[in-house]
C-alpha cells in the first residue's frame, strides 16, 4: 500500500523541516551574513575601539587613584579588589548600554531594509535565523568584553582578587549580555520600529536593574514585622551618668523586624547581583570594608538580605568594651547562591524573546506588525 | 487529478484590516508559459504574489505552487520557488558574489556548489565584473539583475517576478525577456507582474489581469487571433481614407496625425487589408500593431470599469 502510494505520488509531499528544526549549517549561514554585514560596517569598528580606549582610561584614573594611596606607607592593604570591582562594575553598565543596540534592531531593521523576507523565503527555519542573529550579536557583544579582559587582568595585579574570580566575573559578564541581546532580539521581531524595539529593551534592562531593586527597598515597611525579640541588653535601670560600666544581661523586647528573606529575589536577576554572587564567597566579612571591593560588598549585601534577621540582637557588648563575652552569635550569611535564581529568570527573560521572535517568523504569516510590509 | 507543476490559486484572499488587498483571485499559470499578472497601482499583485511565494496565509482559497500548498507544505513550496521581490532590499556590506553564495547556502547547497552556481548566475545576469563589489555600488538596475539571480539560486521549478523589468536599460530588458523565454523553454512556471505592457507582450504567453483584489480577465496572448487595433500610414493620406471609405473599412484618426487606426480580427485580416490597400495603387509606408494587445486588453477593462 505504502509502496504504492510512493509510486503515484510525483514527489514527497512531507513538511520537510519545522520551525524549530536547527542545523549547524543554517545556523552558520545566518551567523556569518549577519556578522559580515555588522563587521564591515565602520561604526562597529569605531564603537570597539572607543569601548577599549574608555575602558582603558577609568582603569588608569582608578588605578591611579588608589596607587596614591597605596604608597601611603600607613596603608598597605592591597587596592586590586577595588580597581577590578569598578572595571567590572564599569563594563558591566557599558555592556548593558552596548547590547541592546547589537540585537533590538535585527529583525525589525532588516524588515524595513527588505531583507527579511528574503531569508525567510529560502529553506532556512525560523529559529535558524533567530539563533543565528543572536548568535551574531552575542558575538558582537563577547568582542566588547573581549576588548576589556587586559584591564580586568590588569586589576587582578593589583592583588586582592583570586584569578577564579576573575573567571567567573568574565562568564557571568558574557552571558547576561547573552540574555539581554535575546530580549533585543525578541522586542525587534515584536515591534515594527527599531527605535521603539530599543527603547523595550532598555525599559526591560533597567527595569531588572533598577526597578526591582528600588521596590525592594519600597517593600520594607510591608516585610518589616512586630515581633517580640531576644536582645542583649544592658541592665535595667542603669543610668548613664555612672561611671561604672553597665552589666548586659537578657531583654525581650517589641521590636520591628525586617524580613529581607521574604523579598531578596528581588535583587537577584538585577545583572550586577548575579556578576557579584557568582564569584567565590569572601572568608573574612570583616576584610571586606579594608579591601573596597565592591562586587564582593554587593555580594555580601545580597547574601544578608537572603539570610534574613538575627534570632537575637547585642545592643550591648559595644557599651562594656570589646572585650567582654557576648552570649550573641554573630550573623552568619547564608551560603546558598542567589546568582542562579537571578540568572535562571534572566534566562527565561532571553528564552522568551527568542520564542517570540521564532514565533515571529514563522512563514506563511497570518499577521504583521502594523505599518509593515513583509519584503 | 489536478496536475502536478504550475501555479494554480482558486478563490483567494487576503485582507489587512479593513483593506482588501486580495479579494477574490483565480489563477492559473502552466509549467512552460510565461504568465503575466496585470493591474493598476493597488490591485494586489503584491500581496497575491506573496501570497504564492509562501510569505502570507490567505484568509480563504487555496493555493498550489509545483505540487505544494505553501500554507500546509511550506517547506517544500519554499524549495521550488523562486521570488524576485518588487523592492530589492540588499545586504549592502556584501558583494554581489557573497549574496548569491549566502542564499545558496540558506537553500542548503554546500560551498563548493553554491560559490560555483553564483559563478553561473553572475555570469547569467552579466554582473561578473561587478561580482567582488560591495552590493551598495550596484546601480538599481543591477541590483535588480542580481535579484533576478538570486531567485534562480536553488534552480526553481516556479518563478515568481514582480516588476522585474523596472529600473532596467534597454539591453538589461532585452537580456531579461531573453532569459524568462529560456526559463519558460526548460518548462520553469514563470509569473511576471509589471507595469510595461508592451514589455510583457514580447514575454508573456498568457495574461492575468486583476483589478481591485479581483481576477477579471484571462487572455492568451501569443496566438496571434485576438482583435486589435492596427495603426496604418500611407504616403498620401487623404489618398488613404479615400480608399478605406470606398472598400467600407471602419477607421479612426490618430489625433492631429496623419495615420489612422483601424480594428482587425486576426493577423491574416491585416495581411489581407494590406495586400487589397498595395492592390488599389495606395502607397502603404506601413502597418503595425497599435500598441500591444495586452495594453489594449488592459485600457479596454479600465474603459468597462467606469
Amino acid at each position: 500500500m505504502s509502496v504504492d502510494m510512493q509510486a503515484t505520488a510525483p514527489r514527497p509531499t512531507a513538511p520537510g523541516r519545522g520551525t524549530w528544526s536547527l542545523t549547524w549549517h543554517g545556523l552558520r549561514t545566518v551567523t556569518v551574513l549577519e556578522l559580515r554585514q555588522r563587521v564591515r560596517s565602520t561604526r562597529w569598528k569605531t564603537a570597539l575601539v572607543v569601548w577599549f580606549l574608555v575602558v582603558g582610561l577609568i582603569t588608569l584614573l582608578t588605578t591611579g587613584a588608589f596607587s596614591i594611596l597605596a604608597d601611603d606607607p600607613y596603608n598597605d592593604e592591597p587596592f586590586g579588589g577595588i580597581v577590578y570591582s569598578i572595571v567590572v562594575g564599569f563594563v558591566l553598565f557599558l555592556g548593558l548600554l552596548v547590547a541592546p543596540t547589537l540585537s533590538s534592531g535585527a529583525i525589525n531593521g532588516d524588515r524595513n531594509a527588505g531583507t527579511l523576507a528574503t531569508l525567510q523565503v529560502t529553506l532556512l527555519t525560523p529559529a535558524e535565523i533567530v539563533l543565528g542573529k543572536l548568535a551574531a550579536s552575542w558575538i558582537a557583544a563577547l568582542a566588547f568584553l573581549v576588548a576589556s579582559i587586559p584591564f580586568l587582568a590588569w586589576a587582578l595585579a593589583g592583588g586582592g582578587v583570586s584569578g577564579l574570580a576573575l573567571l567567573t566575573t568574565v562568564l557571568m559578564l558574557a552571558v547576561v549580555l547573552g540574555v539581554v541581546c535575546a530580549i533585543g532580539l525578541g522586542f525587534s521581531a515584536l515591534v515594527g520600529k527599531t527605535s521603539g524595539s530599543a527603547v523595550l529593551t532598555y525599559l526591560t534592562v533597567g527595569g531588572i536593574t533598577a526597578v526591582l531593586p528600588i521596590v525592594f527597598g519600597l517593600l520594607a515597611p510591608v516585610t518589616t514585622t512586630t515581633e517580640e525579640v531576644r536582645v542583649w541588653d544592658v541592665e535595667a535601670g542603669y543610668s548613664w551618668e555612672e561611671t561604672e560600666a553597665p552589666d548586659c544581661e537578657w531583654h525581650t523586647r517589641e521590636l520591628g523586624v525586617w524580613h529581607s528573606e521574604r523579598t531578596w529575589w528581588l535583587l537577584a536577576p538585577n545583572p550586577f547581583v548575579v556578576v557579584a554572587d557568582a564569584q567565590p564567597l569572601t572568608d573574612d566579612p570583616d576584610a571586606l570594608l579594608d579591601d573596597g571591593n565592591m562586587l564582593a560588598m554587593l555580594q555580601y549585601g545580597v547574601r544578608y538580605a537572603r539570610t534574613g534577621p538575627a534570632a537575637e540582637y547585642d545592643w550591648c557588648s559595644d557599651m562594656v568594651g570589646t572585650d567582654s563575652q557576648s552570649p550573641v552569635e554573630e550573623v552568619v550569611v547564608t551560603d546558598q547562591l542567589v546568582w542562579p535564581w537571578g540568572l535562571g529568570f534572566d534566562l527565561l527573560l532571553g528564552a522568551a524573546g527568542v520564542v517570540v521572535a521564532v514565533n515571529r517568523l514563522k512563514v506563511p504569516t497570518a499577521r504583521l506588525p502594523r505599518g509593515t510590509r513583509v519584503a | 487529478m489536478t496536475p502536478d507543476g504550475g501555479i494554480r490559486a482558486q478563490g483567494v484572499r487576503r485582507s489587512f484590516g479593513p483593506v482588501h488587498a486580495v479579494a477574490d483571485v483565480d489563477l492559473v499559470a502552466a509549467p512552460g508559459r510565461v504568465t503575466a499578472l496585470i493591474g493598476p497601482n493597488g490591485s494586489g499583485k503584491t500581496t497575491l504574489l506573496l501570497l504564492l511565494a509562501g510569505l502570507l496565509t490567505p484568509d480563504a482559497g487555496t493555493i498550489s505552487v509545483a505540487g505544494a500548498d505553501p500554507v500546509t507544505e511550506s517547506y517544500a513550496a519554499r524549495s521550488r520557488t523562486g521570488w524576485m521581490p518588487d523592492v530589492f532590499g540588499t545586504w549592502d556590506s556584501l558583494t554581489a558574489r557573497e549574496v548569491l553564495t549566502t542564499v545558496g547556502a540558506a537553500y542548503r547547497l554546500d560551498a563548493a556548489a553554491a560559490a560555483a552556481r553564483a559563478a553561473e548566475l553572475l555570469e547569467l545576469v552579466h554582473l561578473s565584473d561587478l561580482a567582488d563589489q560591495p552590493a551598495h555600488v550596484l546601480s538599481r538596475g543591477q541590483k535588480q539583475r542580481l535579484g533576478m539571480a538570486r531567485a534562480l539560486v536553488h534552480d526553481p521549478e516556479v518563478l515568481l517576478l514582480d516588476e522585474p523589468a523596472s529600473g532596467l536599460d534597454p539591453r538589461s530588458r532585452v537580456d531579461l525577456r531573453v532569459l524568462v523565454r529560456q526559463l519558460a523553454a526548460q518548462g520553469k512556471t514563470v509569473l511576471v507582474s509589471s507595469h510595461v505592457l508592451t514589455e510583457l507582450d514580447e514575454m508573456a504567453d498568457d495574461a492575468v489581469f486583476i483589478s481591485r483584489g479581483r481576477t477579471v480577465a484571462t487572455r492568451s496572448v501569443a496566438d496571434g487571433d485576438l482583435p486589435r487595433e492596427w495603426r496604418l500610414t500611407a504616403l498620401e493620406p487623404s489618398a488613404l481614407r479615400r480608399w478605406l471609405e470606398e472598400s467600407g473599412q471602419a477607421y479612426r484618426s490618430e489625433g492631429d496625425g496623419p495615420a489612422v487606426i483601424v480594428e482587425l480580427a486576426d493577423d491574416a485580416a491585416a495581411a489581407a487589408l494590406l495586400r487589397s490597400a498595395v492592390g488599389a495603387g495606395v502607397d502603404v509606408s506601413s502597418l503595425a500593431p497599435a500598441g500591444g494587445v495586452l495594453e489594449q486588453a488592459y485600457l479596454a477593462l479600465e474603459e468597462e470599469r467606469r
